[in-house]
Parts: C-alpha cells; sequence; structure tokens
C-alpha cells in the first residue's frame, strides 16, 4: 500500500473512529443501559448524565494513563533494577549514581543551563518586544529574530560550530581574536568550564523568538489608559515598562519562563552535537542517553531525576497558565 | 497509485534479475583471475533450483559488487542467490533470526554481534575442516580463526564466522612529494618513526595531523591509536586479555600504550595546530594538512577507508601514499596488523548455503571483488594482480606479510565501553587528563558491567 493511501486512511479510521465512538456509546447509554423508558425513566435519565462524562473523558484518560502514566511508573519500577533487569537491587542505581562524578557534573552545568538560558531568552525576547513595538520596520526585525525557531537543534549546533570554529579564517570568535592580535587559534569549545555558556548561547538564540513573539502579544494587550496615565504622572520611559507593563504581563512572562526552562531540562542534542558531552559539558540528558541502551536502570534513574526536578517547574507553569485564561 | 507502486516494485525486481544474470563484468577464462578454481567449484556443485538468502550491511555501491560475486556462483551452480542489504542490518538481523525467519547467511560488519548471535544459538558452525581451512590458507591464520569462533548457548566453542572483506588500519598517509622535497626516506622501524618526527620538527615543519572529530563518536580514532601501540609494545596474548578485560583497562601497559600515544599527540611541536586541536578537529578535514603548500603536515596515521575523504582529484600514488605503520626494532613483536573486517556466518543451514561458503573459500570469489575496488583479503590464494589498483595491491601486501593479525579492540569489547567510555576517555587524555585516571574511569565503567 502506497504511504499516500495509508495516510489518507489513517486520518479517515482516526477521526471516524472518534466520531464513532461517542456517537455510539452515547447511543447504546440511552437507548440500551439507562433508556428512558420503562419503570423509571427520570432515575435513568438522571442516571445517564452522571455517567456520561466519564464516557467522554474516558478515550483521553486511556490514552494518557496508557502513555504517561504506565510509562512513568514502569521507569520507576525498571529503575530499581540492576542493568540487565532480572534483579532487585532498590535505590542502588540511585546511590551509585549520585556518588558518580559524571553526574555531578552533569547535574551543576544542567543546574547553570536553567538558571542562565529561561532568563536570558527571556529578557532578550522582552527587550525585543518592546523595541520593535513603535517601530515601522519592527515586523522586520521580528521576523528575523523569529526564524531560529524554524532551525531543529542539530542544525543550529552545526550553524554556531562555524562561529566557534578553531580557525580564524572561519570561526567569528577566532576572527576577532585574531583581528586584535592573537597569536593562535583557540578552541573555545574546549575552554573547561565557559564551553557550557558558550553552548547555552545557541538555545538562547533559537528560543529568544518565542518569547518575542509571546510576550509581545501580552504588551499589545496592555490597557492603553495605565500608560498614559502614567505618562501624564510624569513616569519617564523607564518607569513606564518597568513599573507599569512588566507587572502587567508578569503571568505571561512566567509561564514564557516555565516553557523554557522544561525544554532546557530536555535538550540533549546541543551537547551531543556540539562537543559529544566532552570537555565537561554534560547535562543531564547527554548523561542519560550515554547510559542508555546499555544500562537501563541506571538510565531510567537518570531520567527519574530529571522528572523530579522537571515536575514543580511543570505544576507552576501550568498554574500561571490557567490563571491567565481567567 | 496503488498499482503503479506494485508495477515499478515488479519492474525493480525484474531488473534486478536480469542484472544478476546478464551482467558479468569479467569474461570467464580471462585476466589474471583464477579461472580454475571456479570451473573445479563448477563441476563440483549442481544446486539448480535452490536458492540462498543472504543479509548483509552492504547497501548501495557495496552492494552492487558483491552482487556480482554472487552472480558468478550462480553461474557456476545454477541455485538462485538473494541478497537484500540493510542499513539497519544489526538489529534486522536479530529480530529474524530470533522469530526464525532468518536467512540463510549473514554478512556481519564485526564479530561482535555475530558472537552474541553464537552465545544466544542462533548460528550454525562452518562445515566440517572450515577452522584448518582458514588457518592454513589466510595469512595469520590463527588469529582469523580465533577471532571466528564463538561459544554457542551450551559454552562450546566451534568456528562461525568466515572472513570476507578486511580494512587494514595500521596504514600511516604521506605526501610523496613532500618528503621527496625534504628528503625524507620511508621509516622501517618505530625508532626511525620517533626519529623523523623530531627531524622533521627540526627542519621547522609538522610532523602530524591527528584528528579525533566524529560528532557524537568524538574521540574513536585515538582508540586506534591506542589498540597499534598495544600490539606494538605488549605481545598478542596481552592484546586478547586486554580485550576481554583478564587484564584490566588500568593495567600499566595499557597505560603505558595510551602514553605512547600521548608521546605523538600530546606534543605541541609534533601536531599541526597543537595537541589542543587534535580532541577537536574531524577526522574527515584532518588529512588535508598533508596536501597544503607548504605541508601543514607530512603524516596521518588512518584505516585504508580514509582516501574517501582526501581532497578531490588526490592521485593515490602520486599525490598520496602510505607505508605501514612499523613496529619496534627493539621489542622484536613481529609486524602486528590492526584491522576491522565482515564475516559471513550461517543463520539458517542448507545444502546450497555450505556450497556458498565453499565459494567464499575460493579465491575466484575474493578476487571478483578485489577487481572492482574497496576490497582487502588476507587470502593466500589470491592473485594480488587482480587487485583494482596499486594502493589496494600495497595494502593487500601488509595484510599477506602480517606476522600477528588483531581486530579492532573497541569492536570488540561491550557497546558501553568501546563505543562510549573509550572514546570519551581519550578525549579526556588529549585534553589533559593523566593516562592513569582515564584507564581507571574507563575500567570502573567496565567493572560496573560484570
Amino acid at each position: 500500500m502506497s504511504p499516500l493511501v495509508q495516510g489518507m486512511l489513517t486520518i479517515f479510521i482516526g477521526v471516524g473512529g472518534c466520531v464513532g465512538y461517542f456517537y455510539l456509546s452515547n447511543l447504546i447509554l440511552d437507548k440500551v443501559i439507562f433508556p428512558a423508558r420503562g419503570d423509571n425513566p427520570g432515575i435513568n435519565i438522571n442516571r445517564a448524565n452522571l455517567v456520561r462524562p466519564w464516557l467522554f473523558l474516558f478515550p483521553a484518560m486511556a490514552a494518557l494513563g496508557l502513555y504517561l502514566v504506565y510509562p512513568v511508573v514502569g521507569s520507576f519500577w525498571r529503575s530499581l533494577y540492576n542493568r540487565s533487569g532480572d534483579e532487585f537491587i532498590g535505590f542502588g542505581n540511585y546511590a551509585v549514581m549520585f556518588s558518580d562524578d559524571g553526574f555531578q557534573v552533569a547535574l551543576f552545568n544542567n543546574f547553570l543551563w536553567v538558571l542562565i538560558v529561561p532568563a536570558g531568552a527571556t529578557f532578550l525576547g522582552l527587550l525585543v518586544a518592546q523595541l520593535t513595538d513603535r517601530l515601522k520596520w519592527g515586523n522586520i526585525a521580528k521576523s528575523l529574530i523569529f526564524m531560529p525557531m524554524a532551525i531543529s537543534f542539530v542544525g543550529a549546533s552545526l550553524i554556531w560550530k562555524f562561529v566557534y570554529a578553531n580557525n580564524a579564517d572561519i570561526g567569528l570568535i577566532n576572527a576577532l581574536r585574531d583581528f586584535f592580535g592573537a597569536e593562535e587559534p583557540l578552541d573555545v569549545l574546549q575552554v573547561r568550564f565557559w564551553n557550557n555558556f558558550f553552548l547555552m548561547v545557541i538555545l538562547i538564540w533559537i528560543q529568544t523568538g518565542f518569547a518575542m513573539v509571546i510576550l509581545s502579544a501580552a504588551l499589545r494587550g496592555i490597557p492603553e489608559e495605565t500608560v498614559e496615565a502614567a505618562i501624564i504622572d510624569g513616569a519617564n520611559p523607564f518607569q513606564v515598562f518597568f513599573k507599569i507593563k512588566v507587572p502587567q504581563i508578569m503571568g505571561t512572562i512566567v509561564v514564557v519562563w516555565t516553557t523554557i526552562t522544561i525544554l532546557v531540562l530536555k535538550v540533549f542534542d546541543i551537547v551531543y552535537t556540539m562537543t559529544g558531552g566532552n570537555f565537561g559539558t554534560e547535562i543531564l540528558p547527554s548523561y542519560m542517553m550515554s547510559y542508555m541502551f546499555r544500562d537501563d536502570g541506571r538510565a531510567t534513574a537518570v531520567a527519574f531525576v530529571i522528572m523530579i526536578i522537571v515536575l514543580p517547574v511543570m505544576i507552576w507553569n501550568i498554574r500561571q497558565a490557567r490563571a491567565e485564561m481567567r | 497509485m496503488a498499482r503503479f507502486y506494485a508495477g515499478a516494485a515488479a519492474l525493480a525486481l525484474f531488473a534486478g534479475a536480469a542484472y544478476a544474470d546478464g551482467h558479468q563484468p569479467f569474461a570467464v577464462g580471462e585476466g589474471d583471475f583464477n579461472w580454475d578454481s571456479y570451473q573445479a567449484f563448477a563441476d563440483k556443485y549442481d544446486l539448480s533450483g535452490q536458492t540462498v538468502e543472504i543479509t548483509g550491511a552492504w547497501t548501495g555501491n557495496e552492494k552492487e559488487k558483491v552482487d556480482i560475486v554472487f552472480s558468478y556462483f550462480e553461474s557456476a551452480t545454477g541455485a538462485t542467490v538473494n541478497y537484500s542489504g540493510s542499513d539497519s542490518f544489526e538489529q534486522d538481523i536479530v529480530i529474524s533470526a530470533r522469530s526464525g525467519s532468518a536467512p540463510n547467511l549473514a554478512a556481519f560488519p564485526q564479530p561482535g554481534l555475530a558472537a552474541d548471535l553464537a552465545s544466544q544459538g542462533l548460528l550454525t558452525p562452518l562445515p566440517e575442516g572450515s577452522a584448518e581451512w582458514v588457518a592454513e590458507n589466510f595469512a595469520a591464520g590463527q588469529s582469523w580463526v580465533d577471532l571466528g569462533t564463538y561459544a554457542n548457548d551450551q559454552g562450546e566453542e566451534d568456528i562461525y564466522g568466515l572472513f570476507y572483506r578486511v580494512d587494514v588500519k595500521s596504514l600511516v598517509w604521506y605526501s610523496p612529494i613532500a618528503f621527496d622535497e625534504s628528503g625524507y626516506d620511508i621509516p622501517e622501524t618505530m625508532e626511525e618513526l620517533k626519529e623523523l618526527t623530531d627531524m622533521i620538527v627540526e627542519d621547522g615543519g609538522t610532523p602530524w595531523c591527528i584528528g579525533l572529530g566524529s560528532g557524537a563518536a568524538t574521540g574513536w580514532p585515538a582508540t586506534d591509536w591506542v589498540e597499534e601501540m598495544m600490539l606494538r609494545t605488549q605481545s598478542p596474548e596481552d592484546y586478547d586479555a586486554w580485550v576481554s578485560n583478564e587484564m584490566k583497562f588500568d593495567d600499566p601497559k595499557v597505560i603505558a600504550a595510551m602514553e605512547e600515544f600521548g608521546y605523538f599527540a600530546l606534543n605541541d611541536d609534533y601536531v599541526d595546530g597543537g595537541s589542543e586541536a587534535v580532541a577537536n578537529t574531524d577526522f574527515r578535514d584532518s588529512p588535508t594538512g598533508l596536501f597544503s603548500i607548504p605541508p601543514k603536515c607530512y603524516m596521518h596515521r588512518q584505516a585504508s577507508f580514509i582516501p574517501a575523504f582526501f581532497p578531490e582529484g588526490t592521485q593515490a600514488g602520486e599525490d598520496v601514499d602510505f607505508f605501514y605503520f612499523p613496529a619496534y626494532e627493539s621489542k622484536d613483536l613481529g609486524k602486528p596488523v590492526l584491522g576491522a573486517g565482515a564475516l559471513f556466518a550461517i543463520t539458517n543451514p542448507s545444502e546450497a548455503t555450505n556450497a556458498m561458503i565453499e565459494f567464499l573459500k575460493t579465491p575466484i570469489s575474493h578476487e571478483l571483488w578485489m577487481a572492482q575496488g574497496g576490497f582487502l583479503t588476507p587470502h593466500k590464494g589470491v592473485n594480488p594482480a587482480t587487485y583494482m589498483d596499486d594502493s589496494l595491491r600495497a595494502q593487500g601486501e601488509i595484510l599477506l606479510g602480517a606476522t600477528t593479525f588483531r581486530f579492532d579492540a573497541s569492536d570488540l569489547m561491550p557497546g558501553e565501553i568501546g563505543a562510549g567510555a573509550f572514546w570519551t576517555g581519550m578525549v579526556d587524555y588529549t585534553t589533559g587528563t593523566p593516562a592513569a585516571e582515564v584507564a581507571k574511569g574507563i575500567q570502573d565503567r567496565w567493572d560496573a558491567i560484570q
């Protein structure tokens, strides 16, 4: 069967199945299980209405259970077993992991990433959103800044590999150093500790566009009266921005911030492509990758640690997003 | 739409069949080939109506070449050979072998996976007498027997793998023009190589180009260096003990081999760009220094596949040539050769399959691929004249002249070490971590497996 036909068929079966499920299950509930006839139609209608929400929720719950809850519980369970999965070792994987130098480095680096990337991307995004707001060519500027969003992490890494190239003819940084009279090219990716920041720049570059678009919309949503009132009261532009505008879009800022934080805790491709985790640039997801399919006990333990770290950020993110909606 | 695709598929199948029958570039009885071995084989077997199913990792251009080899088996025996190559061969073969739908033969790119399948009882030993045959007919024969010998699920050892198509790693590439201009001679021993290295520095040049960069696999070229140094400083038995971890990774002998690599790679004067450039220079870009004017470096140690990454229009033998990465005269370890290679193993026995194994022992089956290029063999019965060019011929000579052949150790170690900790460890070593510390880290990771 050709892929085209397969695709059409999948869409047809998927959509048709959904419609069919809701329609038929509803029909069976109303006509067969609790029919509005016979001895006590009133009670039956009430009963059917009690069951109905669960009927409609069931597919979503089943899918969530199968694809989210089960894997989480299953991974946790797997992380309590040894590498081949046939011997229960309790929290042995976690104990070994926390005493491992590589893990500590990865944890520390990840902490730096979480600290710097969301802050950098959100701050820059806010700055750009504000500065391009009243410009004639603001939209062009925004489009340019938004563009990196469309590039995959691996693609972006390859682009930045040229920027950091250990060669004054190719690498931008080394070209600048050369211009200011440096003798030898420097491989910035090998400068321990600082190389982490060079990798973070890539993600900030990608994510600034996202922050900018959301915050730009939020800035537009601020009632003009508040800004005008502030200006009449003699506030300077900085005061208007920081004291009037920012507090009003604080909710959106938090949502953007936490969304990027969650992304940071998942990103491994940048490290994988740029340094392969060498030169002390390992972060938790790439550390997990180095154990995956080899020592699944260890790998799931790392995955679980990542999840524990993500969880509070995620809850905060969802609550803020909900508050925004109201 | 579906009909169109079915039609195209049928056409492709038909074309493939036509190609297999009608396209034999070498006429029987002509050229330098051992046609006698072909005739003797053809007289011995009549397998009309039988089929041999084969899978392997050779795709594209390599599949075309191997299909031509198989077509001669078809015309000699009347059997049909269906070879299908897959980029995900490693996964496919495991799945098909476990589900009992394996092909007759599988061409494994390296022994590790074949040994795994043998230990699960999924492979059939080669026909009786194969071990003796390999020991007799391959250069450094016993090494090849050992590499193809595995234990099955009962723990019984037998020969399962017949090697076919080998890569040589122990090569140093250089520019003959640059060597001539400076009046350098090809070093015959490791002592001479070190002297030459110092001489180039004295003359104001840079002797070596070394690059370990390979994306996520960064570090692997250094593992080859360490393996070469193990073979040149320790006995083959020690090398084998290191591969199986009977000798610990942080054994002084292994650390010494690492430091032998460091002798070249950690000396800023010896390496193009200084030792800092080693870890991050891409292995594919690394040899280009040989071709710049003036040369950025004079020598580059890398396996036989590297010409694929030389600049466009590079003439082998003129712009670039190679010599054997020499051994120490003082250590008396002969001429060890490091390499890698593919092997055939029987996943589903049949009469025609055994005939195919016998065919792969004939000189002609090797020569037919030698003549198409990109193929080296340790088979002593082949006529080196059939190699496609002089460069391959010389590499074949190195294989035939090997007193010891050893397989890439990192390919034989567990993936977690050979394709993980060993790579990153070598990167750490080239960026300043002491060898002893690196070796201990790798051994710790290995201990965690056991």
